[in-house]
């Protein structure tokens, strides 16, 4: 349905050139959930920028159903912005505080198209419904609702155009634990309903492998990793995937972090080291990850690491 | 030994629309060398029992309006500002901010911030003070901690910056260190090796550590002891195994059920129906009752703490005895 090739954005900034992401390339089917997951910085959140056309790239291609989605024409431009939709991270600054709810979930409607005012008015009503509103919450302000409540709001929004596929950037992490589940298990019902197609930018790996089908794992702004979700959780490749996986902690005292104090942290995106961007925080870094960048390698499970090639992966 | 008793602490915001209770009889204890997590939810009165402890309460509205609060024994609720500013607070009690991001100066450089706490106690002066900033930033691993002394907080990353806050936070011996979301603004790496750095704190201190956090697997990784607020009470705690393992509060077996685990596959997950309650409207019985799959009758009654296990007690009427 999607395809992301060789995308590249730069930023130029004052400092130097940012290289936020580097030749990334991935697909999404219809009806799976691709996950995004990387640190911040990682350039998670402008793939999902570019996907939404809310930037352009500095090279590669968006596709959608084969056509390049910035050799669209007009029409077909707007087919895509209503077919791709998006719910953020924030309920709270998503959502414009001085428009009812009503209003808001109107509002993308009304760009495009032209519905009289019971077609709206039944719309509306429509999308509250599907996301557990009750019908009296179209006259309410944000403010009026809980954070779990406020995103329910902005998934409406999201629903409203009858959209085909949805990216979710970090979807639940603004809410509380107990309202995450029911966050997570609205949009797990919306997508079997509708037959919806979601790329999902998390930082929780827990809640990736619960939720997404599919998963990239991206580190200084290069894929590093990318395959099925339980597959890549279950046998890691990059050393990079593993040490994340190794990171979180688990909900069980018998299962204490074994960790040491100083991993490293990433470097910037400024000034990317040489090779691999893991190598000097990798621990089974080789010579030759110092200096040539690894490819990606493998079909259905990818990833980019010379142990692949050199030596047996631990 | 015993270091911090609290009993039926209870901390009111007098606010136009009325007072709220944020902490509503919290009794909780830690022992020297023990972190204690206090687990819960936004709005749960955890931070507000964190401050509390070091009677940092909004000025002018918020207020301790009952209960005691026990450091080796000595009471604190009675002691006027004068000493509590004095000999207490970033003395014997210190709190490793959320987020350092604001909980640093930006317009300070690093040493004087770390400086100034041990300045003000008077645990170090002079030429010795220097040596003894580097000597703390090293203890957090900071590297060349000597020559980034005049640096300032941009010039740090997130990682950095709360090793630097955490500095500041040890460089009293403080006996009980109250993290108030240590790691939740990190990335999971950083946030690991912050978990490291505190777990060897302790080592190495033989501090009490108070964690305050959402997160169960934080939690999980750096607590002997967990305590599960909600709405502004202690409805269950005991030791960390005990609680994962048997918890016996409905809230605390929701919230463990809610949460998705990795190597659990993708089932779907248990909700908790509803939210918790506003502080402005507490019911007046169990608070979780309007959510509870178990809500009996009696729940209209605030249940008594029960001792369900060794150490493990629980306030909920199913354990409890009704008489």
């Amino acid at each position: 349905m999607l395809q992301i090739e060789s995308l590249t954005k730069h930023y130029q900034t004052r400092r130097g050139t940012v290289r936020a992401v580097e030749d990334v390339s991935f697909g999404i089917g219809e009806g799976e959930t691709v996950a995004l997951v990387g640190e911040s910085g990682c350039g998670k959140s402008t793939i999902a920028k570019l996907v939404l056309l809310l930037e352009r790239p500095t090279s590669g291609r968006v596709l959608f159903e084969g056509n390049d989605v910035r050799r669209l024409d007009r029409s077909a431009l707007r087919a895509y912005r209503r077919t791709v939709q998006a719910v953020f991270q924030d309920p709270y600054s998503s959502l414009n505080p001085r428009m009812r709810v009503g209003a808001i979930i109107a509002e993308p409607i009304m760009a495009h198209a032209q519905l009289s005012r019971t077609d709206l008015q039944r719309e509306i009503a429509r999308a509250l419904d599907v996301v557990g509103l009750p019908q009296t919450a179209s006259r309410l302000y944000p403010h009026e609702f809980s954070g779990g409540q406020r995103q329910r709001v902005a998934i409406a929004r999201a629903l409203a155009l009858r959209p085909r596929m949805i990216v979710l950037d970090e979807p639940v992490s603004a809410l509380d634990v107990s309202i995450r589940a029911q966050v997570l298990n609205l949009l797990a019902d919306i997508q079997r309903e509708f037959t919806l197609t979601y790329l999902v930018i998390a930082h929780d790996l827990a809640l990736v492998e619960h939720f997404s089908t599919r998963v990239a794992v991206i580190y200084l702004g290069r894929l590093v990793e990318a395959g099925p979700t339980r597959e890549v959780f279950a046998a890691p490749r990059h050393p990079y995937t593993r040490a994340l996986l190794d990171a979180v902690p688990i909900p069980d005292p018998d299962h204490p972090l074994a960790v040491s104090e100083q991993a490293g942290e990433p470097a910037s995106a400024l000034d990317p080291p040489p090779g691999c961007h893991f190598h000097p925080r990798c621990p089974l870094a080789l010579a030759i990850c110092r200096e040539t960048a690894p490819i990606l390698m493998g079909d259905r499970h990818q990833a980019a690491c010379h142990l692949l090639t050199e030596e047996p992966a631990r | 030994m015993r270091l911090l008793q609290v009993r039926d602490l209870q901390t009111h915001l007098h606010l136009r629309r009325g007072v709220l209770r944020p902490v509503d009889g919290v009794s909780l204890d830690v022992d020297e060398g023990e972190t204690l997590g206090l687990v819960g939810e936004s709005g749960s009165g955890k931070t507000m029992t964190g401050l509390s402890l070091l009677r940092l309460l909004p000025k002018g509205a918020g207020r301790i309006a009952g209960g005691s609060i026990q450091l080796d024994g000595r009471e604190l609720t009675s002691l006027s500002e004068r000493e509590m500013a004095r000999s207490v607070r970033g003395r014997l009690i210190a709190m490793i901010a959320q987020d350092p991001m604001t909980s640093l100066n930006p317009v300070w450089s690093i040493g004087t911030q770390v400086m100034t706490p041990m300045r003000v106690h008077g645990i170090e002066s002079g030429a010795r003070l220097r040596a003894a900033a580097a000597e703390i930033l090293r203890r957090v691993r900071i590297p060349s901690a000597e020559k980034r002394l005049p640096d300032y907080p941009h010039q740090f990353s997130g990682g950095q910056r709360q090793r630097i806050v955490t500095a500041m936070a040890i460089g009293s011996s403080p006996r009980l260190l109250i993290a108030d979301e240590p790691t939740t603004a990190l990335d999971v790496t950083i946030q690991a090796q912050i978990i490291a750095l505190l777990r060897r704190i302790q080592t190495e201190t033989g501090a009490g550590i108070i964690l305050i956090t959402h997160d169960l697997g934080v939690a999980a990784s750096l607590c002997h002891r967990i305590a599960v607020m909600y709405a502004g009470r202690i409805v269950e705690q005991g030791p960390v195994r005990s609680v994962y393992r048997k918890p016996a509060h409905p809230y605390t077996q929701a919230l463990l059920a809610a949460i998705p685990r990795l190597g659990a596959g993708s089932d779907r997950l248990t909700a908790i129906p509803g939210q918790p309650p506003s502080l402005a409207e507490l019911p007046s019985g169990c608070r979780f009752a309007p959510s509870c799959p178990h809500r009996m009758a009696v729940c209209d009654t605030y249940p008594p703490e029960t001792e369900i296990g060794d150490d493990h007690r629980a306030a909920c009427w199913l354990h409890a005895r009704p008489n």
